[in-house]
This record gives C-alpha cells, structure tokens and sequence, in this order.
C-alpha cells in the first residue's frame, strides 16, 4: 500500500469511525483496592540475582506502580501493584560489575510470559497431550505427600528420584538435604553444555574441582581453545568485562588474544588471529606449545608442577608432540605452532582458555588437561594474570548442618534412562523435575522420554509446559526470581568468594509457590517429617548469611546482604569449601577422538553450539531473545546449518537451501548458512530451537540439532561428548522462508534494486 | 485477536502449536496496540473519549475546607511525574468519621467492604504514538499554578478538561517563560 491509498483509507475509515464511535466513553474499569501503599510514577530499584545461567549475575530491578489484571470473588478487574519493570546489572556486584548480557535483560519476560503456568495443575488427558486441569496448592500438596508416604511406608525411600540443572547455592543444599533425609538418592543433574570434564580435570591439576576464572584485565597474551568466553562459556559478562580491560583498559598495552576453534564463534570474530584446528586435536595443539616452550628452554619442564606430570612424557620434553608431529595430527602448521609457542611463553603473563567443543570429545579430559599444563608450565595457576579458582561458601557449613549420608552417588542420566527401560530393574516410582528439559536436551538414543513415560508419577515445578513436563502428572509452578527470594553462590567469575542474595522484588502475580518453601511444607506434613530447622526458605538464608564475617563490628550480614543484594568478601577456614587433595591419577596420554558415523558415509563433522539467544534452548520461549539477530549470521526466529563456501559451492548448495543432516541416529531438516568461519569438514547448528512444546514463541519453531547426537560419552566423567558425531548433508529443496535473517532485509533490497 | 494483524506479514514461518491452554491462562497477547479499531482511530485522530468518574466528586466542597490537593489525594505531584489517583483507602482516612451520612460516602463506603476501589479516569492524557511525558514536578517546582492547566478547580465537582492540551499550547508557555523547548525535553 503507498502512502496516497493509506490516507484516503485512513479517511474513510476515520468518518465511518466518526459516525459510529464519537465521543464513545472508555468503558469503566473494575478496580480492586491495592494491597499496599503505592506512590505512583516513582522508580525504586532493588537488588535481584539473575536466573538465566549458572554464572550467578547481580542484578538492579526498577520497580515502579502497575496495574495488573485480576480476577476476585469471580470478577474481573485491575489492582495497582508494584512491578518490575527493567533489569540491569548490580553495579556494585563483584561478578558482572554493572554489565548485563541480552539474555539477562530479557529474563524480565519470564515473570509476564502469557503462556506461564499460572496455578497448580493436575493431568486431565492423556500423559503427553498436554490437558491439564485446575487443582488447588492443599490438594497437590497433599498428593505428593501421600505418595511419599507410601513409599515410606513400604521402605521404598530409594524409588524417589529428583532431577535438575547442576547448582552450587542454598536451593541446590536444601534440595540435597530434602532428598538425603527423607532417603532418596541426591539429584541426578543434566546439562547438554555442562562442564563435568573441565571440572574433572581442574580437580586433577589443581585439586579445585570448578569452573575457572580468568584475570583478563592483567593479562597480556589469551589463548583460547574453543571457548565462547565472550558469548554463551561460563560468566561471560565478567569475562566481556575483563577482556574490554585486557584489550583497551591499559595505556600503551593491548593484549593479544588467539583463538583455536574449527567454527568461529562470537568470541573467535574478537580473535587476533583465528587458527582452526581438527576437530578433538586441540589438546594435541596445546602440547605441541609445551615442546616448543620446553625445548627452547623459555620454561623448565618442572615449572608445570602436578599439572605436568598427569601427562605422559612431560618430564621428558613431550618428544611425541614435535610441531611436524603436531602439524600432522591438527592440521595446524608447523612454524605456526612454533611462532605460538614462543608468543605464548614470551608475552606473559600469558593464560590459555579452554571450554566448550574440545571438551566434548571422548578425549575431552585429555585436552582439558594438556591445557592446564601448558597454563602451569608458564606459571599462570593463582597469579596475576592467569586462571584462578574463585572461593566457594560451603552452605551446608554455614546453615550449621551435617552433609546427609547419600547411600550412593546419583546415576548420570543415560545410565537413569536405561535402568528404567532395562527388564527386572527396579524403576523410581516418583519423580520430580526441577528446571531441566532433559527430553529435549539430552540425545533420543538416550530414549528419555520413553523411561520418564514408565515412572508412576511425575511432578514438575516449572513455571512453563515444555517437552519435559507435558509428561508430568502435577505441576507445582515455582515463583519466578523477581517473586521469590533468589540466590546464587556462583562457581566462577571473581577472584573472591561471592554468594548472591535478593529479597523478593514484588508480590507473585499468579497462584505460584517457591518450590524451596513447597519442599519444606511437604517436609513438615509427611508422616515421619523431614526435619528441617527452617519454617521457610528465607529463614535458611538467613542463618547462613548470619554466619558470614561483618564488614565492621556493629554490621549486621544478613540486612546488608540484602540491601547490596549478596555478600562478597574473603570467607573464614570454616566456611570455605576446602579445596580436595588431588586425586591420584595416572598420566595420560593422547588418545584420538572417537567419532560416531563412518567417515565415507558421514563425511562432516557435526558441531552443535549453544546459541547467543537460548542457551541450551532453556530461553527459546522469550521473545525477545527470539527476535534478537545471531550475533554472526543475523538470523533470529529461525535455526540454520553453518557450511563452508567451498563445501556449498561442491555440493551446490545456495544460502537458505533446505538441507537434510543425517547422522546415524537421526535426520533434520533445516536452512543452510553459507559461513567463511566454518572449516569445510565441519557443519554447526546452533541448539535452542525445535522444541515440540514450550510456549506459543517455540513450539514448532525451527529444528534442533540435538536428535542426531551419538551417545558417546567422555569415558572418566560419563559426560555426552556432544561433538563427536558424524553426519552427510544432502540438499533437498529451495528456500522455502524459513531462514529468517535480519541482515538483508527490506532496507538493503531496495537499495538493491535502485 | 490482536496478533491478527501481525500475522498477515509473517507467512513464511512456520505456525507454531502450543497445544490447549491451561488452566488460568488466555491466548491474549501482551501487547502495546489498541484493543480495537475504533481506539485506534481515536487514537490517531487524538479524540479522547470524555472520562467518566465512578462517583461526581465534589473538588470543590473540598476546596472550600482548605483542603490542599497536594495534602493527600495528589501528595506525588511534587515528586514525581503523575499526581495520582487517590484509592479509596484515602478517602477513608478522613470518611471513615466525617460526613459518612452522605449518600457518595456511603457509596464509597460499601465498595471498600467489597474491596473495590475507585477507578479513576485520567481527565488529560496523550495517545502513546505521540511520544509526550508529562512530568507534574518540575512544573509544581517551577511554580506553575495548577489552575494553568486544571482551571479553578475550587469552582468545579468533577475535573474537567479546560484547555485543549496540544502541542502549541505547552510550547506558548515554554517561551514565555523562556525554559526549554527542545524536543526531548518532553518527547522522549
């Protein structure tokens, strides 16, 4: 339509309007008294911790007057309250400094989402089709406690199993202790992206078996190894912030920074220089650094201390990884590995990162640890300028508890799925979801679904319907982080121990409950209780912040705490989680990456990634992230395949061509993205989309990457090598619109077209 | 719907399937649009419907008791942007023990035991797409009555509209009393 025609239409609708609707009176509102005093138009901002990810991000919330929609006594109506309104980073918070990434700032959607479940539901159809039906919060609670009862009853304490996202803080121990003193085994957790294996392998080298943080500011050489430390890997605004510092923060010095990585992520477009390597041979690489450094004499082969010797031949100069070997084994040149080497041994304080694709290789460990070595040999564990551990508050020490006698570990996922599924097991009878979609993350040959289908009952206290809790029997929807009392105890991001904490910023919108409060009111109500020494959650975080040291004499911790929203600091002997001795470990050596699929069948490398918007998919049902453009391609709204030009042009494959990715245990079908940043054996899918069920802004929405996924697994940790599948690629049709990119748009095709 | 129109440009991609709503939730889409066509029209033809006030307050049997607004009813005028709309809950500070034989007081009286409250029309107000914000504060500062706008309210029972609010009638009096005309000083 031009302008002309809209005018006149807007003219002629506009005196039809006039005739009918003039001088119409807005319909009168019905309004209920507000629960509290409320000045109107005036912000406050309170502290809040952001949910989205493990790193534990500080947050400020503007809190101002709105009028939310209600229904009382069966009418329906408004009520004024104070809402949250905008999210920014906690300036004073030790972790993101003031910074918050797109995905935080979105996090406010979780609390308005139209599609939040917003009163506890019961199954009304069949398990699956997603029919629900009103119950209230006494009746559900009293039928999960009559389940568990029955389970006592019959000593079958075992047949509980819970399942959740890997978690430091007060929450994760209350769920632990929950779990522990009613006799069900710990929480079983799942994430796609998790790092078990960079865990492992600290705890190896250094004894700290945690996520690392980086003295970017002081650095003056990086070394990555795959790592999105810029993007989606570990606390990446504290990370963003110290590599802004690194780069520009330091007069007359900016550090260098080189990026080893066969698909170039967010972080590898900031790279210096960007240096692909074959898939699973980074650890290879890293050793390969370590002969030359070793060689040259820039550093004693000693220096690497412990680190050192878990690698086989260290001590002898790692005669195995010469730079021809290494050229061989990476692909990566020989004088390339040699200009490195000395760069990285030269330029110091130098820090290698490693994180992400490397580590999901069934020699995830190996490279994890060839990378700590390389850190040790140029004296970069603990000093300026290197990788540190931040220090942990021990929880169950400061709330004054005993660490509850598990009777055995938990199972990993896979082995949880296939003991349920294999004959004359005996399967867990209940089954809680905590925050994990494990049927849409974790690999169909895992088949979890088809072994959370035969548990008896199943209880969910998310606050969404997705693929995972459409099998639940009753939903017991949790608070979101801005109604509830929010914390976080983060594994990594600052070099001193930092535990968030944030009262709620406003009343719950909805019949919600916060599951920590359900917990310790089934607790209370089972016929031999769970003794907790709490009434409510708070009252735990309470007693815990108490026992934190003041900053002056008269200070209380807990009101501080509250105000600045956490407690930062150096913690007390007691309080801190003790860093483990250093399990005894043979020395490894390299080992060549195992890969599912035949190479003549499955000629590519399949390289699923996190995307910058959701993550492992756990944020596909906001909007705003949806709508928010890639960071590389552009594209939003949409899932996509990236492929080399070269093996585009070979296979003739255009930009937006549907394509089909077959591994050996799946196929998808999806657009292609002609990339330059991608090796041409390797093809990347961004994970997020593809959710069968979550919400109206994912479902049905673009295609995941994750059913084609092998089942191998890092052997020491059992973690999903998640990057160690094999696929073909055929192409299939024309571009059908499904690629929905930002770039290219209306603007630039008309200039175009002039 | 209000996502209808939305739709009709979003062809290509696919249509998504939540599956049947639950309990507790709508298929209403959170959004900034009008609820209908003929608000919006209103909207970009600037017609403001007349408010209509749930009881004929009497301004100015208050008045004349030397009751000033800022006092209780509009005490966020000189903080912050909007006066306020008082709750019933103010009205009863006083109505609980005054005049409570008077038919509005008994009105107000049984919509509180109901947990009703007043709800308030704005009198002014401007259409969203114009960008304006008002902010009562700094005009109260800069000691502009509130007649300027309101008129004598002591004369009035319901507020009314007593200048057309457009856009040369706040710059008229920005130059006059020469401050600010910038445009984003009030669109912003």
């Amino acid at each position: 339509m031009d302008r002309r025609s809209f005018i006149k239409l807007t003219a002629v609708t506009g005196t039809s309007a006039a005739l009918s609707g003039c001088g119409n009176p807005a319909a009168p509102l019905v309004r209920f008294v507000p629960d509290e005093d409320i000045m109107p138009g005036v912000a406050a901002w309170k502290p809040g911790v952001c949910p989205l990810c493990a790193a534990g991000c500080g947050l400020t919330v503007r809190v101002m007057d709105a009028d939310a929609d209600v229904v009382r006594n069966g009418q329906a109506g408004v009520v004024r309250i104070l809402a949250a309104k905008k999210l920014e980073g906690g300036p004073m918070h030790p972790i993101n400094q003031g910074g918050l990434c797109a995905r935080g700032q979105a996090a406010i959607q979780v609390t308005y989402h139209p599609d939040r479940i917003t009163q506890p539901l019961k199954r009304a159809g069949n398990r699956g089709d997603g029919r629900y039906e009103a119950i209230s919060w006494d009746d559900a609670l009293k039928e999960i406690v009559s389940r568990l009862d029955a389970l006592e009853g019959v000593g079958n304490q075992k047949a509980l199993a819970f399942v959740a996202r890997h978690a430091y803080g007060h929450r994760a121990a209350l769920v632990a202790q929950f779990l522990g003193r009613y006799g069900a085994p710990g929480p079983i957790t799942y994430e796609l992206f998790g790092d078990e294996v960079l865990r492992r392998a600290n705890a190896l080298s250094f004894g700290r078996e945690q996520r690392p943080t980086f003295d970017l500011p002081n650095a003056r050489f990086v070394l990555g190894f795959g790592a999105d430390f810029l993007g989606t890997w570990n606390s990446p605004v504290a990370q963003g912030h110290g590599y802004g510092a690194m780069r520009q923060g330091r007069p007359g010095i900016r550090g260098a920074f080189v990026q080893v990585e066969s698909r170039m992520s967010q972080t590898g477009a900031n790279a210096d220089e960007w240096v692909p390597a074959r898939p699973g041979t980074e650890g290879v690489l890293a050793l390969g650094l370590a002969n030359v450094i070793i060689g040259a004499k820039l550093r004693p082969a000693d220096a690497a201390g412990r680190a050192g010797s878990l690698i086989d031949g260290w001590s002898a100069g790692l005669s195995a990884y010469t730079p021809a070997e290494v050229e061989r084994a990476t692909g990566v040149a020989a004088r390339r590995i040699e200009r490195l080497a000395r760069q990285f041994a030269d330029t110091r304080p130098a820090v290698a990162i490693i994180g992400g694709p490397p580590l999901a290789h069934t020699n995830g460990l190996f490279s994890a640890l060839a990378v700590n070595a390389l850190n040790a040999l140029v004296g970069s564990v603990e000093q300026p300028g290197g990788v540190f551990f931040t220090p942990q508050l021990d929880v169950v020490a400061a709330a004054k508890l005993q660490n509850v006698a598990t009777t055995a570990p938990p199972p990993a996922l896979d082995r949880f799925a296939a003991g349920i599924l294999s004959a004359g097991a005996a399967p867990p009878q209940v089954l809680f979801i905590d925050g994990v979609n494990p049927v849409y993350a974790a690999p169909s040959a895992w088949r979890v679904r088809e072994a959370f289908e035969k548990i008896p009952f199943i209880a969910s206290f998310g606050s969404f319907l997705d693929d995972t809790s459409k099998l639940a029997d009753l939903i017991l929807p949790d608070h979101t982080f801005l109604e509830s009392w929010s914390e976080a105890v983060p594994e990594s991001g600052a070099t001193i121990a930092v535990a968030s904490v944030a009262p709620p910023v406003m009343s719950p919108l909805h019949q919600t409950r916060a599951t920590a409060d359900v917990l310790l009111d089934v607790g209370r109500r089972l016929r031999r209780p769970v003794a907790l020494p709490w009434q409510t959650f708070d009252e735990m975080l309470a007693a815990t912040f108490g026992a934190l040291p003041k900053a002056t004499p008269d200070a209380d911790t807990w009101s501080d705490a509250q105000e600045k929203g956490g407690w930062w600091g150096t913690l007390p002997a007691g309080l801190a989680a003790a860093a483990a001795p250093a399990p005894a470990a043979r020395p490894v050596t390299s080992a060549e990456p195992q890969f599912d699929g035949d190479p003549q069948q499955y000629p590519f490398h399949f390289l699923p990634y996190p995307s910058s918007a959701f993550l492992d998919g756990s944020l596909a049902h906001l909007p705003w992230l949806q709508e928010m453009p890639d960071p590389l391609t552009s594209a939003m709204w949409s899932s996509w395949v990236e492929v080399n030009p070269a093996t585009a042009t070979r296979l003739g494959i255009g930009q937006g061509d549907v394509v089909e990715i077959a591994s050996a245990h799946g196929t998808v079908r999806t657009a292609a993205m002609i990339s330059p940043g991608i090796a041409p054996d390797v093809l990347a899918m961004p994970v997020g989309q593809g959710h069968q069920t979550f919400t109206r802004y994912a479902s049905g929405r673009g295609e995941s990457p994750v059913p084609l996924l092998a089942p191998l697994t890092e052997p020491a940790t059992g973690a999903l090598a998640w990057a160690a599948t094999r696929v073909r690629m055929s192409r299939v049709g024309d571009p059908d619109g499904r690629l929905i990119l930002f770039a290219g748009g209306m603007r630039e095709e008309t200039e175009t077209r002039r | 719907m209000a996502g209808a129109g939305c739709r009709l440009f979003e062809t290509t991609t696919p249509a998504a399937s939540p599956g049947p709503l639950l309990p507790g939730q709508t298929d209403a889409v959170f959004t900034t649009t009008r609820p209908t066509i003929g608000a919006a029209i209103d909207d970009f033809l600037s017609r403001t419907p007349a408010p209509v006030q749930p009881i004929e307050f009497p301004h100015n049997v208050h008045v004349a008791k030397k009751i000033a607004c800022t006092d209780y009813c509009h005490e966020s005028v000189t903080s912050g942007p909007v006066a306020g709309l008082p709750s019933v809950r103010t009205c009863m500070v006083c109505h609980d023990a005054i005049a409570v034989d008077r038919p509005r007081i008994k009105q107000i009286t049984a919509m509180r035991a109901q947990g009703l409250d007043l709800s308030w029309q704005r009198v002014y107000g401007y259409p969203a797409p114009a960008h304006v914000k008002f902010n009562h504060a700094p005009h109260i500062r800069a000691k502009v009555e509130c007649a300027t706008c309101h008129g004598n309210i002591g004369e009035q029972t319901v507020a009314q509209r007593n200048v057309e609010l457009t856009m040369g009638y706040c710059v008229n009096c920005h130059n006059e009393r020469k401050v600010s005309i910038d445009c984003q000083t009030c669109h912003y």
